[in-house]
């Protein structure tokens, strides 16, 4: 059951997403979903959903929306300008929306990707169990100018009655700057022989052909030694190849889930998240990482976000408590 | 312990790829299929997705709720215990699938003859005359991954590739031969198309076929190719 909807005067592009079709691989098809994984989990995290909520996730372009109910919504990702009925309020913190009032994220910059996820999250279609879209299969797509997304719940405004000030502030901790990409060998490194260090001597420029599949990218590129037909494998998301051509290719959550070139490195859950937020045109270095390590790390990130959960679930109890005694209003 | 069945590598911080290290390539093929059934269905804590192929499994796995190191010698184990000799399906289902090959030149039947030193008919032939084992599902959208026509020698793959082929596409590289159930882009030589839909986004999967399946190439005229258009892949 819906409650409302947000309908979009402004849609830029702007897709409604979640973590992915992970059933999807199994049967050849790619997992997809936010490509910054982590902002994507920090936004739903801020509004109290389960992470595997769909959100949306915008690229590059600006949006603008209105809601006809009131809603609690968060933005995290790259760094935009978030207005409500011109009023600028700030990202990575829950924000309340009152029906009829407009939002608006424009200006994005120091990355490319930014998500905005809605307490109660929205109805959209799912298939396989996931609302991400998949250009290839034809499911879902960008949002349209005009279109309404029907969000499951309202969320009773909280606002500070006697501050202007914001009613809580949440560490939210900040993706690392600069675009280091760590990677780890990957199963076909021998097949570089010597030349596989080349992948980190210089940095790499991203090229506009780069989208959700993979990013293309120009530098030293390392020479695959070893010859023969390689039969179609399984290919992680986050693999290096380097396919014919003079462009080295990374591989994101849209890539084909088979594919007969050899896998030079893997990039870290991490730094997939970063490669989201790199636009064509912007350089990366490459630096090497241990298997042991980069898991260690992932998991150092997923503390800090459980960290996050905690904290967040404290303020949505202390002002559930408040809220009923002065204004009889809950946040339920 | 004899020399292992498997070879097991990391594939980053959230995948292992499991090659099979037998010498016969079908039981290779077998065990590999009947490893990523296994982790299916006994729903391993930490295994978010397996890929089978012809003789790999990628096995990918969310780091925080297991280790690589520790899901090493659970596989290791595993593979151990699977009897190779088995069947992937006790009666696999056939399917016919009619194509329209490229006799007009509008794709690379052409290239692909040249390249083999043979006639275009013979290349048809060549094609149509096997019965395919379905080794596995690939990219794009759950393609039916197909031994080779048995060609004098592997098929280059295209220069560049274009970047849309459409759907229903019946194609050759290498060693492999597919079908195309969904537009996408791709670098393997095109020899024809089918009428037929493969996808069906209703089902689960959203192909009809599953590995250890059998499809036949059957060649048709422009006329039954427009009477067939849109007909759902289905097993005989």
């Amino acid at each position: 059951m819906s409650a409302g909807a947000l309908t979009f005067i402004e849609a830029g592009s702007t897709q409604v997403t979640d973590l992915g079709r992970r059933r999807g691989p199994r049967y050849g098809v790619p997992v997809n979903g936010a490509l910054d994984q982590r902002s994507a989990r920090i936004a739903n995290i801020l509004v109290g959903n389960s992470d595997v909520e769909p959100l949306l996730e915008l690229t590059a372009l600006d949006v603008e929306f209105v809601p006809d109910v009131d809603i609690l919504l968060a933005v995290t990702g790259a760094d935009g300008h978030l207005t409500v009925d011109g009023v600028g309020r700030p990202s990575n913190q829950p924000v309340s929306v009152r029906a009829g009032e407009t939002v608006a994220l424009r200006d994005l910059q120091g990355g490319l990707r930014a998500y905005v996820a809605v307490r109660g999250s929205f109805d959209v279609p799912r298939l396989l169990g996931s609302c991400a879209p998949d250009s290839v299969l034809g499911f879902g797509g960008r949002v349209a100018a005009g279109q309404a997304i029907a969000v499951r719940r309202s969320t009773p405004v909280i606002f500070n009655q006697h501050f202007a000030a914001e009613l809580y502030c949440l560490d939210v901790p900040r993706l690392p700057t600069g675009f280091v990409i760590d990677v780890t060998d990957g199963p076909d490194i021998a097949d570089f022989a010597g030349t596989a260090g080349r992948l980190f001597d210089q940095p790499y420029l991203v090229t506009p052909t780069s989208n959700h599949i993979g990013l293309r990218m120009t530098g030293p590129l390392p020479e695959r030694t070893a010859g023969g037909e390689v039969l179609s494998r399984g290919v992680p998301v986050g693999a290096v190849e380097v396919p014919p051509g003079d462009e080295l290719l990374v591989l994101h959550r849209g890539r084909g889930v088979t594919a007969g070139y050899p896998v030079l490195a893997v990039v870290t859950p991490g730094s997939l998240d970063l490669l989201a937020q790199v636009r064509p045109g912007q350089r990366v270095r490459f630096r090497r990482m241990s298997t042991s390590g980069a898991a260690a790390r992932a998991r150092a990130d997923r503390v800090e976000l459980e960290a996050l959960r905690l904290r967040v679930q404290s303020v949505f109890s202390a002002l559930d408590a408040l809220s009923t005694a002065t204004t009889g209003r809950t946040l339920s | 312990m004899t020399n292992p069945r498997v070879v097991i590598s990391p594939s980053g911080t959230s995948a292992l790829r499991v090659a099979s290290a037998l010498p016969d390539r079908e039981a290779g093929w077998r065990l590999v299929h009947h490893l990523a059934r296994f982790l299916d269905a006994s729903r391993v804590p930490g295994v978010a997705c397996v890929i089978p192929t012809y003789d790999a499994v990628l096995v990918e796995i969310d780091p925080i709720d297991v280790s690589l190191d520790g899901l090493r010698d659970y596989l290791a184990q595993a593979a151990e215990q699977i009897d190779v000799d088995r069947p992937l399906s006790q009666r696999p289902r056939e399917f016919d699938v009619p194509v329209l090959y490229d006799l007009a030149g509008e794709l690379d039947l052409r290239d692909v003859a040249d390249a083999q030193g043979l006639s275009v008919d013979e290349v048809v032939r060549l094609h149509s005359e096997p019965a395919y084992v379905v080794r596995c599902l690939g990219a794009p959208g759950g393609s039916p991954m197909l031994d080779g026509p048995p060609f004098p020698r592997p098929v280059p793959r295209l220069a560049s590739p274009r970047p849309h082929v459409p759907q229903g596409v019946v194609s050759v590289a290498g060693r492999q031969a597919t079908i195309t159930p969904a537009a996408a882009p791709g670098g393997w030589p095109l020899i024809g198309r089918t009428p037929l839909t493969v996808l069906d986004l209703g089902a689960e999967p959203f192909v009809p076929y599953e590995p250890g399946d059998v499809i036949r190439f059957r060649p048709i005229e422009a006329d039954e190719y427009a009477s067939l258009l849109g007909t759902r892949m289905e097993a005989r």
